[in-house]
């Protein structure tokens, strides 16, 4: 879904800090009044919310975006320094701060997404792909303009170039020189973008803007904020979700040094002090009595054999249909392969576990939290507080990983609860434990499938049943009992947010959930895919790549079973099915090319390959893998990506490298199970992650369609599980329809 | 209680048990070593002690004191230049997130200071294998410890 200029203009002029570009001319335009303002107290150039030149030359960013890893700075700044006409390592990109109007740099609150700030569903390159050009080049315009009024020529005899305007004679001026005349100029609106032909940056490797600051410590994580006065509280949580402190003995605590105050609350007993060691020095002490809870002793073994149980059913909401699925499946001249898949409850388990400080005052409340969404934060703590939203202001460090986690709000309101009753900045930050035992998990899910194949191995029908935790419904009970009216203002804008998928399935509140199982690109006659939602106090959430991140194990998983059932080739069998879907066939042909894919491997190895598209990026790989002294071990894994024009190739090619290990990870060995309503992973000892020692050897390519650029921080991931499934098969003949895969082989394999 | 990081003697005053983690991040003010599982699991502390790698979380103060520590902010040279092992992650463009980078670097900085430009696959399997990356940067992190391997000098 990418943006056009209408729309563009339109969010624009939605966001709270002003608009965008001007939109109705002359001086009642207030975007005009703002940059003449901004250019009056400091000399600088702030033509839109994006971008700020200062008098010294310097060239600010404003990220509407956050950065958790996936290079949203670096790809912007190379947008906007596209087309302003200036080194990229003269951009310096920052997040923005919700609802702070901070006119030292031009900055505003920037919604662009359907009236949130929020970064999530690989969406910020193909949502900012015109609005950042086009911020670049109205200032270039703009700048261009200033320099010829300057110098009292035409502005054709101007050029902009590396941050400066140069006349045909030679004379220049830096765009800093220029910032105060252009700030004078009447906003250009409608500039000349470059065409892709024509793009320096845009397509080059380059050297990711947050690189230096990452390898000297400089970068400023959440924990690494610095705050007069800021104290730290360890919050020792319930064992199980939602239960409550009936009674707690602190009185050793209290005692010790630095601390301030021990008090229970509703999420836990809050041990206050001025260091974060000296508040978890003092919670060792304190013991608590827990009772109730949000659960009801869930258990989820129990959990997924009941969601097997339903696949006996039909699903309750039919996604799509197509032909006659049933009479295809009850031909006697056809082969039915009928299967179930399943996959575990997942935790994001970003390298920074939750972090957050807040600082409560009259009218006046202040949230550092690295987030993916500074608006859902805003709208949470201000529940909490019982404040408008509009007195919550949320600054966004740098964020150690994300993975969708951080777009929930529980760790800012949690702080937001204990800061309510101390009178100063209090930080929360969660321990390893627990923050993989808090939820907001990928849904534990099972599906059913089936396929027809005749005498000629033509595949007459596919069927899938999934049954899974709905992400959308739960946002109605997110948060557990204790808040349920915070969800449905954001439940209601993700949904608008969301439209485009909700307007293609007609059922928006479950098409999360079936995503990567609809509108498959594989020509077959007869398809269903139906759906039945499962609930549970649990709360489920986005996990990078989502529904895709089970569907497409399924999904192509089953299609190699549907090759080896017509005797065909994996790969051909793929290819000659989707040969009307030219992009998912251009990244399988070439992902065969580099693999060399039908070239023998030696005994105890095999070759799995898996295509699937997801967030509008289509993925190809080859995994090759074998079981070395009963550990499922990855050799090496081909990659073939397709995400229109790579506006970074490197970046291109770390997030598929990145997305692979971490699907691996989740494919191998991960799990979350409960029992009796409590988590029993923990550490990375309890839900591992794969290692150097483990990581294969990884080999991408782009395939360049030349289309609009589409997101590469999720696709990299769905197709990895299924093509080592695949590949196990022909290493062991033994076909694993179940994650962790180490697990279902231990049970299965080793048989 | 005095310890020596990063050249400069500091004096802090806490319990002997406390993690030099903590100290060194709200003691001594330096956030560039992070905090990612506090049981050894995972790297992101890694700092090192009389020039080995040690993960800070799990190391009492106390058994630290006079021992020359660095951390990440002490590896660059005094006029600012990158240490090459920092240097090299910046060519391989390494860092996603970043959170567990000052960890990996510490302990390719103590690999290569023995290594040298000797070092394996196997030698990085062996030492890099404590340090978890999330964001999956191995295969980056790999490139990146031969780069700056070749970069460094023969040996005398
Ligand atoms: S924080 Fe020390 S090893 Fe993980
Ligand atoms: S770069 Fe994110 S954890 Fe390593």
């Amino acid at each position: 879904m990418s943006l056009d200029r209408r729309t563009f203009l339109q969010l624009a002029a939605l966001s709270s800090g002003g608009l965008l570009l001007g939109i109705t001319p002359g001086c009642a335009n207030p975007q005009q009044v703002r940059m003449e303002d901004i250019a009056g107290a400091s000399g600088r150039f702030s033509p839109n919310v994006f971008l700020t030149i200062t008098p010294d030359d310097r060239v600010f960013l404003a990220m509407n975006k956050s950065e958790m890893g996936q290079g949203v700075m670096t790809g912007a700044a190379a947008m906007i320094a596209e087309e302003l006409e200036v080194p990229l390592e003269k951009i310096e990109p920052f997040h923005t701060a919700k609802n702070e109007f901070r006119t030292s740099v031009g900055e505003a609150a920037i919604e662009t997404s359907a009236g949130m700030q929020i970064t999530g569903g690989s969406s910020s390159t193909p949502e900012n792909w015109v609005p950042m050009r086009t911020a670049g080049a109205c200032a270039r315009e703009m700048l261009v303009l200033a320099a010829a009024k300057t110098w009292g020529v035409s502005a054709s005899e101007c050029t902009a170039k590396a941050g400066a305007v140069i006349h045909t004679d030679g004379r220049k001026l830096t765009y800093g020189e220029l910032s105060k005349t252009a700030a004078s100029i009447p906003l250009v609106e409608n500039p000349k973008l470059k065409k892709p032909g024509e793009f320096n940056l845009i397509g080059s490797r380059v050297t990711r803007t947050d690189a230096f600051d990452k390898v000297t410590g400089r970068a400023v994580f959440g924990a690494d904020v610095r705050l007069e006065d800021l104290h730290n509280a360890y919050v020792i949580h319930p064992p199980t979700m939602g239960a409550q402190a009936s009674s707690f003995d602190a009185v050793e605590a209290k005692k010790m040094t630095g601390v301030l105050d021990v008090f229970a609350f509703e999420r836990g007993v809050a041990v206050v002090a001025k260091k974060y060691w000296q508040a978890r020095a003092a919670a060792a002490t304190v013991k608590v009595e827990w009772s109730g809870g949000l659960l009801n002793g869930l258990n989820s073994d129990a959990m997924m054999r009941d969601q097997i149980k339903q696949l006996e059913e039909s699903g309750t909401h039919t996604l799509e249909a197509e032909g006659d699925v049933d009479d295809a499946l009850e031909r006697d001249d056809v082969t039915v392969v009928d299967v179930v898949f399943d996959a575990p409850f997942l935790a994001h388990a970003p390298m920074e576990t939750q972090n957050a400080i807040v600082w409560v005052r009259e009218d006046d409340v202040r949230v550092w939290t690295p987030n993916q969404s500074p608006t859902i934060i805003a709208e949470g703590v201000a529940r909490v507080v019982g404040v408008d939203m509009s007195d919550v202001k949320v600054e966004t460090p740098m964020l150690g990983g994300g993975f969708g986690r951080k777009a929930a709000p529980d760790f800012a309101c949690e702080a937001a609860m204990i800061a309510k009753r101390v009178d100063k900045p209090v930080r929360v930050i969660w321990t390893r434990e627990y923050d993989t035992q808090a939820g907001y998990y990928r849904p534990q899910a099972v599906a059913r499938m089936r396929g027809a194949i005749d005498k000629r191995g033509n595949v007459l029908a596919y069927s899938y049943h999934g049954v899974s935790q709905s992400i959308f419904r739960d946002m109605s009970s997110m948060m557990g009992a204790m808040y349920p009216e915070w969800i449905p203002t954001i439940g209601k804008r993700l949904m608008v947010r969301a439209g485009v998928g909700f307007l293609e399935t007609g059922s928006f509140a479950d098409f999360l959930a079936t995503e990567g199982v609809t509108k498959i690109p594989y020509a077959i006659p007869n398809v269903r895919v139906e759906y039945t939602p499962v609930k549970t106090s649990l709360p489920v959430m986005f996990w990078r790549s989502v529904g895709h991140s089970f569907n497409g194990f399924m999904k192509e998983v089953f299609m190699d079973e549907l090759a080896i059932a017509a005797k065909k080739d994996p790969y051909t069998f793929r290819r000659d099915l989707i040969k009307d879907s030219p992009r998912d066939l251009a990244v399988l042909n070439k992902v065969a090319e580099m693999s060399n894919w039908g070239e023998p491997v030696e005994d105890g190895w095999g070759r799995g390959i898996a295509v699937h598209k997801s967030f509008g990026t289509y993925v190809a790989e080859v995994v090759e893998a074998g079981i070395v002294d009963g550990r499922i071990k990855v050799r090496k894994v081909w990659c073939a990506v397709d995400c229109g024009i790579a506006i970074n190739p490197d970046v291109v090619h770390a997030q598929m490298e990145g997305g692979i290990v971490f699907g691996l990870s989740a494919a191998i060995d991960q799990k979350i199970e409960l029992k009796d309503g409590v988590v029993q992973q923990g550490n990375f000892d309890s839900y591992p992650m794969i290692r150097m020692f483990e990581s294969p050897k990884i080999e991408v390519a782009i395939v360049n369609s030349g289309e609009d650029p589409t997101g590469v921080g999720e696709p990299g991931l769905p197709p990895v599980a299924p093509a080592l499934s695949n590949a196990l098969y022909q290493a062991t003949g033994v076909r694993l329809r179940s994650m962790p895969m180490q697990d279902a082989w231990d049970k299965e394999g080793a048989k | 209680m005095k310890l020596l990081i990063n050249g400069k003697q500091v004096t802090v005053d806490v319990p002997d048990d406390t993690p030099l983690l903590w100290v060194i991040r709200e003691e001594v003010g330096l956030t560039g070593t992070k905090f990612g599982c506090g049981k050894a699991l995972c790297g992101a502390c890694t700092v090192h002690v009389d020039g080995k790698p040690k993960r800070s979380c799990v190391t009492a103060v106390s058994s630290v004191q006079d021992k020359p520590i660095t951390t990440i902010e002490g590896l660059e040279a005094t006029d600012g230049t990158l240490h090459p092992v920092q240097a090299a992650w910046v060519e391989e463009n390494v860092p996603q997130c970043g959170f567990c980078q000052s960890g990996q670097i510490m302990a390719a900085v103590a690999l290569l200071a023995k290594k040298g430009k000797t070092v394996t696959d196997e030698d990085i399997d062996a030492a890099m294998s404590g340090n978890i990356c999330r964001c999956g940067t191995y295969p980056r992190i790999r490139k990146a410890i031969k780069r700056a391997a070749n970069a460094m000098e023969e040996p005398k």
